[in-house]
């Protein structure tokens, strides 16, 4: 698994290769996770279960992304693949610049790879452009996509050109074990009206600052808890002043992952008012946890819960008041419980993992090809971006012969597979000898 | 006295079991083949190096592309350096302590003594630089908060490094069985190395 975000970063994509990995650790499969270091989190670890972490130190340059060299981490990642006996790379979000180059050398070395996007995004100004024409490289010559929504599949196709059969669905899922709901249910007396996002402009936070206000006139009992953080903090704040919500609305600040499930558990209803999603598996959480969800109609979200499950508005203030209002009248005929178990039924990590294994044995089965049969690919791509992508992959074939004759595959030892042991009286390495010989 | 036969087209790997009066001394040498070719490449890539210097500072024209030159001799001058190490050795003495030398083929040699009391454990590392990750054997001592390498200049392949990191386990284990320590079964620490020379 390639991507430029990882543990010790907290979000969707994150949490979405740590499940997976655990999950295909399960099911048999040996996985192994690239990303950049972290401060001074650098080298290799090994978190839960033995997944195998490399915090390349390369040094992000910009908004947790890797500087692109293009061709600079061609080495590490060809010592990694080859160390390891890796025969899939798996790269995640659109965003990461380690991602598109280590599918890139993963695929002048003949390896088999596979893309999940994880984010919509848009055709229109200068940095979607150019966002779209990487992708448009990466995609060219990939063995399968993975998208978690129709509608972020048909973004993806749309933005690539890749051919849609070739694009598979597979929604991310929510650890139900984690978010349960609250031992004892709360009275309906007072409504409390949970909203855990990022306080930006893209997770709509100018949209809150709207309807809070107007909710809390129009309905005396209901109360607001607000966790996160972010550049629009600010603007609410201002809100709560400007309309003496202090003891309405409540601002938690950044809310630790680990503590978001207790925030959740203190309220009736999630608010979600992104101007964008993919996926949200925000919502999905508190679905696990018994809330019942408001939520903008946007991007993959009416993809995600049944429609008892959550009320969708527009992403306009009245709207999502009239939403609220909804939810409120619905909110004493919810079981929480009853919720939880129908989440655990319809969304599992281990789901995932099969379905991800099947995309696996579609990508192996796919011939192996020489570079002259897959320039063709590269060179559709566009008037003159064919002709230089087609020239990178040249060079990066050329740089990796070159790499082949200095330091040949056989020089680079293979890491025999270790046994976690509980055990510490046992010697692990003599599993560690016995695979070499 | 018995043998290791490990070696690969650079490095050769010799164990040396020699009966002392009363403990066994245990001798792990890894020496580096002398090879007439990479010798001639260091000198070459010096004398490249050293000629483009002279003769762009002689012609008093130092403008971004003499600069550009010397610094290109240079990192050609590095690359193909050949290091003076003949050879690196662990000599483990039980109960005692273990010594680790480096023999250059000037005939110097450098000699570093650990008591066995001041070693904790002896780990091997997956070090990951920014173009590659190589294994090498270090020692975690008490109260110290940097790893000591046990192969200070050379980096033997990990086949190499297997005997000597049991060796050195064994050593340290009849020693530490009255300590008894909560070590998680998988030790892999993290080093980063920051050349790879």
């Amino acid at each position: 698994m390639v991507s430029d975000f990882f543990y010790p970063n907290f979000g969707g994509v994150e949490s979405h290769i740590y499940y997976l990995s655990q999950c295909l650790l399960k099911l048999g499969h040996k996985v192994v996770v690239m990303t950049h270091a972290y401060g001074k989190r650098s080298g290799v670890r090994y978190v839960t279960n033995g997944l195998k972490v490399y915090y390349v130190p390369w040094r992000p340059f910009l908004m947790q992304n890797t500087l692109p060299t293009f061709y600079g981490t061609l080495p590490i990642t060809r010592t990694i693949l080859v160390r390891e006996r890796i025969s899939i790379v798996h790269g995640h979000q659109a965003f990461s610049t380690l991602c598109h180059e280590a599918l890139m050398h993963a695929r002048t070395m003949g390896y088999k790879i596979i893309f999940t996007d994880h984010s919509l995004y848009g055709f229109a100004d200068v940095g979607s452009i150019h966002m779209n024409k990487v992708l448009q490289f990466t995609l060219a010559d990939i063995s399968q996509a993975i998208c978690v929504s129709h509608t972020s599949k048909e973004n993806t196709v749309l933005r690539s050109g890749i051919t849609p059969e070739r694009v598979f669905v597979i929604p991310n899922a929510v650890d139900t074990a984690m978010f349960s709901p609250a031992p004892n249910r709360l009275s309906c007396d007072e409504i409390v009206i949970i909203v855990v996002s990022r306080l930006v402009y893209r997770k709509g936070a100018d949209l809150l600052v709207e309807v809070i206000p107007e909710v809390c006139h129009l309905f005396p009992n209901v109360r607001f808890v607000v966790g996160g953080d972010g550049p629009k903090r600010v603007r609410l704040e201002e809100m709560r002043e400007k309309y003496s919500l202090q003891d309405r609305v409540e601002m938690l600040g950044a809310v630790p992952h680990s503590q978001v499930r207790s925030v959740l558990i203190s309220g009736h209803i999630f608010l979600n008012s992104s101007l964008t999603e993919a996926f949200c598996i925000a919502i999905l959480e508190a679905a696990s946890c018994g809330l019942l969800t408001v939520s903008t109609r946007v991007g993959g979200v009416p993809e995600v819960l049944p429609d008892d499950m959550i009320v969708l508005a527009e992403p306009d203030p009245g709207d999502m008041v009239h939403a609220i209002r909804k939810a409120i009248h619905m909110l004493p005929n919810i079981n929480p419980y009853v919720m939880h178990s129908r989440m655990k039924k319809l969304y599992s990590w281990h789901d995932v993992a099969k379905r991800t294994e099947f995309v696996y044995d579609c990508a192996l089965q796919s011939d192996d090809e020489s570079l002259l049969q897959r320039l063709p690919r590269y060179l559709k791509c566009g008037a003159w971006a064919g002709k230089l992508f087609g020239l990178v992959m040249i060079v990066n074939f050329l740089l990796w012969r070159l790499l082949e004759l200095w330091r040949p595959a056989e020089s680079i030892e293979e890491v025999p597979d270790l046994v976690l042991v509980q055990n510490e009286h046992q010697e692990p390495m003599q599993d560690f000898v016995e695979a070499r010989d | 006295m018995s043998r290791g036969p490990a070696s690969n087209n650079k490095y050769s790997y010799n164990h040396l079991n020699a009966k002392g009066p009363s403990e066994a001394i245990d001798v792990h040498d890894i020496t580096v083949k002398k090879s007439r070719l990479r010798i001639f490449l260091s000198y070459f890539g010096a004398a490249v190096f050293l000629t483009a210097t002279f003769y762009l500072v002689a012609l008093k024209e130092l403008c971004i592309s003499s600069i550009w030159i010397i610094l290109v001799c240079f990192s050609l001058a590095k690359v193909l350096h050949h290091k003076p190490v003949k050879k690196e050795s662990v000599m483990i003495m039980p109960a005692f302590g273990v010594q680790l030398e480096t023999h250059y083929w000037s005939g110097r040699v450098i000699r570093r003594f650990v008591p066995i009391s001041k070693i904790l454990k002896p780990v091997l590392n997956e070090c990951v630089t920014p173009v590659t990750c190589y294994w090498s054997l270090a020692l975690i001592l008490r109260d110290e908060v940097e790893l000591m390498l046990v192969f200070q200049k050379l980096q033997p392949p990990v086949r190499m490094l297997v005997p000597v990191w049991k060796a050195l386990c064994a050593a340290t284990d009849c020693k530490r069985n009255q300590h008894h320590l909560n070590l998680c079964a998988v030790l892999v620490s993290v080093y980063l190395a920051s050349d790879t020379d």
